[in-house]
């Protein structure tokens, strides 16, 4: 049993070895489109950072509270309303007393904090709701009846550009993610089209197997193996790109791009994941490469 | 032991490889089979391995319709028999051990049997000393004794050898025809051995087999001297 699991394991290897410049230039196909799908990955994956940071500030509408509707049973009575409303997601409620430190908290000062000390006292600012949105389409017509309530002194909400923003961020994001599995499937036919020219190269040791009775599993695993080591291997020089390059880009730009708006995602965990992406796509693309075109070839031979 | 019943075969291309082929050959028997290029002797050894089926008629070795095999089963039904071809066909990359131990590693045959029937076969061609060689080391003659070992490693009830000496030179040849003979007297192998050495067929005289444009011509007992012409 364990040596029916070792001799693939084992032929794979020297395999490798064996057929060296064949395994290179797959090796080289890999390579090529890991790097690519390594930079559409940690694009998307940023985008989606950008997206979220964003669509927090933006899918939020803030209702102030009118000072005369301040009463614990008028602010209850507003907040069931405004959950009824179709595509409301969440209410939060945030005291006058937390505005006015929200407020203070985003000086970054100390002489200014200490300029607005004296009117906590006769503190000027409203009880708010936050109320989060499922969908930046609706925020307009969600504002509006919220406006529209009584008790409700004013409502806040991000604006249409900003919510073109986020959807046009979205775009981008799926994009990105549809170009991702895109190159994935290249990727398969590539290892596909050298594996099959290592096959071809190889035509005559399968027909010898054949000929003293190997099955078809028999002989198809240990190129299986080999086409798994190739997408291993050719997976590691994308990994030290993406482990030393990102980390010198997050470094290099303070973790920012353009804007304070737009946070990169920091090294840690983030390229250990992109990494083990790399890998399993790598190792999963050589292992369906070559099951594919050794299963081809031997459908064809009696 | 091989048995073909109103045999046709006709390739996808049209071409008509074989008529109405009617042959039995018992257990133990040493045959050959002779005819010039394009008489159909290739084809009936695919159909015998199970490489090709026939158009029509019935194709029986060791009890198995060769004809009807799944693609499946046909590894599984070569385990019964072993093939040499003139060319050798060894893996270059293993040695001369390792090529017939994989004939048994296939099999999922235990290690240390699959290394004592090495053993005896690379014995029994005569080759102790060359185990850990790999076959571009070896000497024509030499080869065609690997491959030889390998065909019988299993211990198969039919041998087919398709020009074993071909690419030999006649010292050779007659010592792979002793090998043969060897092998067919030692473990009642029944062989088949395609030639056109016709030399060699009137010096090792067998049961002989003639095609001639997909045809059998003659059938000639043991003894029978074949002429030139044929």
């Amino acid at each position: 049993m364990i040596s029916r699991i070792w001799r693939p394991i084992k032929e794979g290897f020297r395999g490798l070895i064996r057929h060296g410049a064949t395994a290179v230039s797959s090796m080289f196909a890999v390579t090529i489109t890991l790097i690519i799908i390594s930079l559409f990955l940690i694009f998307t994956w940023n985008i989606r950072q950008f997206t979220r940071g964003i669509e927090e500030g933006v899918l939020r509408i803030a209702v102030l509270v009118d000072y005369d509707y301040e009463a614990a049973e008028e602010e209850d009575r507003i907040s069931l309303a405004i959950k009824e409303i179709d595509g409301v997601s969440a209410v939060n409620f945030s005291s006058k007393e937390e505005e006015f430190q929200y407020y203070i908290d985003s000086f970054s000062d100390e002489k200014t904090k200490q300029a607005f000390e004296p009117f906590r006292s006769s503190n000027p600012m409203h009880d708010a709701f936050y109320v989060e949105v499922k969908q930046g389409s609706d925020i307009q017509a969600i504002a509006a009846k919220i406006s529209e309530m009584e008790g409700v002194y004013k409502v806040n909400f991000g604006g249409t550009s900003a919510v073109s923003l986020v959807n046009a961020l979205r775009t981008v994001r799926t994009v990105g993610g549809v170009i991702a599995a895109a190159l994935s499937i290249l990727a398969i036919f590539l290892i596909q089209n050298t594996i099959k020219l290592t096959i071809s190269t190889r035509a005559d040791e399968i027909a010898i197997m054949r000929n003293v009775g190997a099955k078809n599993g028999f002989i198809r695993a240990p190129f299986v193996v080999e086409g798994a080591l190739i997408g291993a291997l050719g997976a590691l020089i994308p990994i030290a790109l993406t482990w030393y390059g990102y980390t010198y880009l997050y470094r290099a730009t303070g973790g920012y791009v353009i804007s304070n708006m737009f946070t990169l995602m920091p090294p840690n965990p983030f390229i250990r994941y992109v990494s083990l992406a790399l890998l399993a796509i790598g190792v999963l693309v050589g292992l369906l490469g070559s099951f594919f075109s050794v299963s081809r070839y031997l459908r064809w031979k009696r | 032991m091989i048995e073909c019943t109103h045999v046709y075969k006709r390739y996808k291309n049209g071409v008509n490889a074989l008529y109405d082929i009617n042959l039995k050959i018992d257990q133990g028997e040493f045959v050959y089979i002779i005819g010039p290029t394009g008489s159909g002797k290739s084809t009936l050894i695919k159909l015998l391995d199970g490489e090709e089926i026939p158009t029509k008629g019935v194709v029986n070795v060791v009890g198995i319709n060769v004809g009807r095999l799944r693609h499946g089963k046909v590894p599984v039904y070569r385990r019964n028999i072993g093939v040499v071809f003139q060319d050798y066909r060894l893996l270059p990359a293993k040695t001369v051990f390792e090529n017939i131990a994989y004939a048994l590693e296939v099999i999922n045959m235990k290690k240390d049997l699959i290394r004592r029937r090495v053993r005896a076969v690379i014995n029994l061609v005569g080759l102790d000393d060359k185990g850990n060689a790999f076959p571009s080391e070896l000497s024509g003659g030499q080869q065609q004794r690997v491959a030889i070992a390998r065909a019988i490693a299993n211990r198969p009830k039919v041998l087919i050898a398709d020009e074993p000496t071909g690419n030999l030179d006649p010292a050779m040849s007659d010592e792979i025809m002793s090998l043969l003979e060897k092998i067919n007297a030692a473990y009642g192998t029944t062989i088949l051995m395609v030639t056109h050495d016709l030399t060699l067929v009137n010096k090792h005289r067998k049961r002989t087999i003639v095609l001639e444009h997909g045809h059998i011509v003659a059938d000639l007992a043991e003894g029978g001297y074949v002429q030139h012409d044929q």
